[in-house]
């Protein structure tokens, strides 16, 4: 089977904006995708989840757009849009009709150029108020909310770019300010800080040529701060373990390791494994604490990428009610050593390929998507090229290649262990109270 | 000019869109195997990933309410083993072609299907026919599904919205009828079945005309009959088994006045809001006119609830509303999450904004905006397979013409402001009314006795520890 190649033309305006155009004309769709590179690594201390707060202030409205007119205008025109923040970068997208597609690019040129004349304090006020109500449904009042923030706590240190979770703390979205969200956007929010990715169906001239009328005549920010990298040992050098009480039924165990940097080849190895211990009801982890001994509701492994610091290697199982925490630890841990131990067999390595495979091609085939790659590409890895790369590096990878890279990451000394556990007594205090 | 002018001059007038480029859904091929079964194939060229799946009729909603569950399970069973392999085996057999293969039952049908790259079609098929023809139904592996789907229900307590779901249901419809449960079913008879009721749950026999094999992408080279004839041809398309058919269900409004809920969590800092009633089944006439009213109500970004209670109060992160169509009337509901402390101000807003839907046709700013986003959001819902796949097995789970989504922009195009007043007053019924709250009693109890929406019941849940026991 082979993958079709993205094609595209890789430029930058003068004032350092990069556009990557991809034609492909099999719908007519067309999807626009901007990725600035700012995200709540960024954030000083005292400031923590404003990248984010940021992110929704982006939609409240720039000089020649409304309030909530950005959302209006977009979805009218039949498109589908969002933004979203993460620790390494912040992004903005559309998919549109592609008769449509002058209205995007518009639209995002109008609040990368103007948005602080549409800026006011109601408006966000308003949009805190909502981010605060983000970080109540989507954590706080969560079962087990509080994994992402202690499992990255404990991860990076204090004071490290990735130790802090995005959404940030109340008290810090209480402080932010309208002179925070200016100087915000005037360091950050610049052509030459930004990649436009347009794929779908579009003609390139035609596009250029809108874009360069949009975005031409926006300033570069010459003094954009360098975000040097903040590397740390690969290894966390001990074990840390934390229990930690919650409204749950049943007793969960997430674990984390420190793992290569996103570019590293090693990370292609990781997944394979995550693959094989945990990825479908053929799965090594699988097989045994959910189907063979049933002590487990779920497994999961998988990993998440990032560019400035180590990333992460981590998972979770969920123990059922009437098994013993333990043994669903020294489980998963019994074949995570395993599989640092012993190569995987062809046939693992085989079927997590094919896996691999259909996933890829799947991805693939949406515009946005591919918009979203050659994007993220381009502002992680400074080559958008990866996108047509990535099958290849997955089926390049050996059993032995995957027993050395889990060798090196998930050894005990580098791991971080939560165990939620009900919270039985403290309920009922409350109830008593 | 210098660049301030320039930036001006260059954004000052908005583009106007260009001309739009046609866009069709795509053409179904429809014939029928040699036993009867309904083979829908649509080629999609550049689209070499196919989707496949087998829609049958069994549906959650004509199981008997004492087997509650079952169909959801059966489903999920499928992939468990046939008489041929076990489930991992099975498993290894559709990894290694790199397919997902699965199946699940919802209140409407059981649908079973595999994603897979063209070239592999012929021995995915095969094995989604073993699946659905040979399945073991292995008590171990259902024993296992049913122990882990009630966990999954002591989960479900302690998650906001899906307690709210729950307590919304079960206030809404009268007890007992299908509805009033959660498709998967309810912890009494969860724990009563087995590999017996699964298989006759899934054995059901169901209206032939309510079954289809679609396959959809790039289909060239590929004789999608020729594969199928050998795997499905002498399938009965009423069902894979010969038990009777069931009666209809009888799904009934359990609402004779409005009704307040309030489900005690303690210390949660936000209340789930649920405010609705039973609403209409997909094949109502006005289908497309309530679709229309229920984008302005709670659809898009800007609709009214949304832009109330987030982009002017900020009391939530997100509020909409909906109704979910079923083949008979599922439910309606309005929904948000809000700040423990906006609870009744939220709820306020909330209704004042389904009052305003029943007082006055929408204005025609907002009626356009729900009009244009449905009709050309249309190419960007079918931009894969997979979608066009599950829309065309739709129509037939819900016996609509072939020509349904061919219609559906033109039909959606001529809702007047009208149509949509005259859609929210049939069918939203605010004299009877569910208001679930799921959040902290003790905080926000006297304020919503206060509020007057009626008596205030206190919902408490057994302590989590006892339930397991």
């Amino acid at each position: 089977m082979t993958i079709p190649t993205v094609r595209y033309t890789d430029e930058r305006l003068p004032n350092g904006l990069r556009l990557l155009v991809s034609e492909d004309h099999l719908v007519p769709v067309v999807a626009v995708n901007l990725w600035y590179d700012v995200g709540s690594k960024h954030e000083q201390p005292g400031k923590t989840g404003f990248a984010h707060l940021f992110e929704h202030v982006m939609f409240q409205g720039s000089r020649h757009v409304a309030k909530t007119e950005h959302f209006a205008l977009v979805q009218a025109a039949g498109g589908s849009l969002n933004g979203s923040t993460w620790l390494d970068r912040t992004n903005y997208y559309e998919t549109v009709p592609s008769h449509q597609l002058e209205l995007a690019l518009w639209l995002e040129a109008d609040r990368m150029g103007t948005l602080l004349d549409a800026l006011s304090q109601e408006n966000l006020d308003n949009q805190r108020a909502v981010v605060k109500n983000e970080k109540r449904s989507s954590y706080d009042n969560q079962p087990y909310g509080t994994w992402q923030e202690k499992l990255f706590g404990h991860l990076y240190p204090a004071g490290h770019p990735y130790h802090h979770p995005t959404i940030g703390s109340m008290e810090d979205l209480d402080a932010a300010s309208l002179e925070d969200v200016s100087s915000f956007f005037r360091t950050y929010y610049a052509p030459n800080n930004a990649v436009l990715s347009i794929v779908g169906d579009v003609d390139l001239e035609q596009a250029r040529a809108w874009v360069v009328r949009y975005f031409g005549p926006l300033s570069a920010n010459p003094a954009i701060p360098v975000f040097d990298p903040h590397p740390l040992p690969l290894t966390l050098g001990g074990e840390v373990r934390e229990t930690v009480p919650d409204r749950v039924p049943l007793p969960r165990i997430y674990f984390g390791y420190r793992a290569p940097m996103l570019g590293d080849r090693r990370l292609y190895a990781l997944e394979i494994a995550a693959q094989v211990l945990a990825g479908g009801k053929g799965s090594r982890l699988h097989r045994r604490l959910v189907r063979d001994a049933q002590v487990a509701q779920d497994v999961a492994v998988f990993g998440l990428g990032f560019s400035s610091g180590p990333s992460v290697m981590m998972g979770w199982a969920t123990v059922r009610p009437d098994a013993s925490i333990e043994t669903v630890e020294a489980g998963v841990f019994e074949e995570i050593e395993r599989i640092c131990r012993e190569p995987i067999s062809l046939d693992e390595l085989a079927r997590a390929k094919a896996l691999i495979e259909t996933d890829e091609l799947g991805a693939l085939q949406r515009v946005g998507e591919r918009a979203d790659r050659l994007s993220m590409y381009a502002t992680l890895l400074d080559d958008p090229g990866e996108i047509n790369r990535q099958l290849e590096r997955y089926l390049a990878v050996e059993p032995e290649a995957v027993r050395a890279a889990c060798a090196e990451v998930f050894v005990p000394d580098n791991r971080v262990v939560l165990t939620y556990v009900p919270a039985e007594a403290a309920a009922d205090t409350t109830e008593a109270a | 000019m210098n660049a301030l002018d320039a930036v001006e001059a260059a954004l000052a007038a908005r583009p106007v869109p260009g001309t739009p480029r046609p866009f069709t859904f795509p053409l179904a091929s429809r014939t029928r195997l040699s036993g009867g079964l309904s083979l829908v194939t649509v080629n999609l060229p550049g689209r070499p990933l196919i989707s496949a799946s087998l829609f049958l009729p069994n549906g959650a909603v004509d199981e008997p309410a004492g087997e509650g569950g079952a169909t959801v399970l059966a489903a999920r069973a499928l992939t468990e083993g046939t008489l041929r392999r076990d489930a991992v085996a099975l498993t290894e057999a559709a990894e290694r072609l790199g397919a997902s293969l699965h199946a699940e039952a919802g209140w409407d049908a059981t649908v079973a299907g595999v994603e897979v790259p063209a070239e592999r079609l012929g021995a995915a098929l095969a094995l989604l026919a073993e699946l659905v023809r040979e399945p073991a139904f292995p008590q171990r592996e259902v024993e296992r599904l049913r122990d882990q789907r009630l966990n999954d229900l002591l989960q479900a307590k302690v998650d906001p919205a899906r307690r709210a779901e729950e307590a919304f249901i079960e206030t809404i419809y009268a007890p007992g009828t299908p509805y009033a449960r959660v498709a998967g079913g309810r912890r009494e008879t969860v724990a009563t079945l087995d590999a017996v009721t699964l298989r006759r749950a899934f054995e059901r026999r169901g209206d032939p005309a309510r079954a289809a094999l679609v396959v959809g992408g790039d289909l060239a080279g590929l004789d999608v009959g020729a594969l199928v004839e050998p795997l499905f041809g002498d399938m009965a398309p009423s069902g894979p088994g010969a038990a009777e058919p069931v009666p209809l269900p009888v799904v009934a409004d359990g609402l004779e006045r409005t009704r307040v809920r309030l489900v005690h969590r303690p210390g949660a800092v936000q209340s789930e809001l649920r405010v609705g009633h039973m609403g209409m089944p997909r094949q109502a006439p006005d289908y497309h006119a309530v679709t229309v009213m229920a984008m302005i109500l709670g659809g898009l970004f800007n609709s009214r609830l949304n832009r109330k209670l987030r982009e002017e109060k900020g009391y939530t992160y997100g509020a909409g509303a909906g109704f979910d169509f079923r083949r008979h009337a599922g439910p309606f509901s309005a929904r948000a999450a809000v700040n423990t402390d906006a609870t009744v101000p939220a709820l306020t807003d909330l209704l004042a904004e389904l009052y305003r839907m029943r007082d006055a046709a929408p204005e025609e700013a907002e009626l356009r905006a729900a009009r244009d986003f449905l009709v050309g959001v249309f190419p960007l819902r079918f931009e894969t397979p997979g979608p066009i796949v599950a829309s065309l097995g739709g129509l037939v789970t819900f016996g609509l013409p072939d020509d349904e989504l061919d219609r559906y922009r033109p039909a959606i195009d001529g809702v007047s402001g009208a149509d949509v007043l005259a859609a929210a007053r049939a069918h939203l019924h605010l004299e009877r009314l569910a208001v679930v709250v799921v959040g902290d009693a003790d905080a926000v109890g006297a304020d919503l006795e206060k509020a007057g929406l009626g008596d205030v019941e206190v919902v408490r849940d057994p302590d989590l520890s006892a339930e397991e026991a």
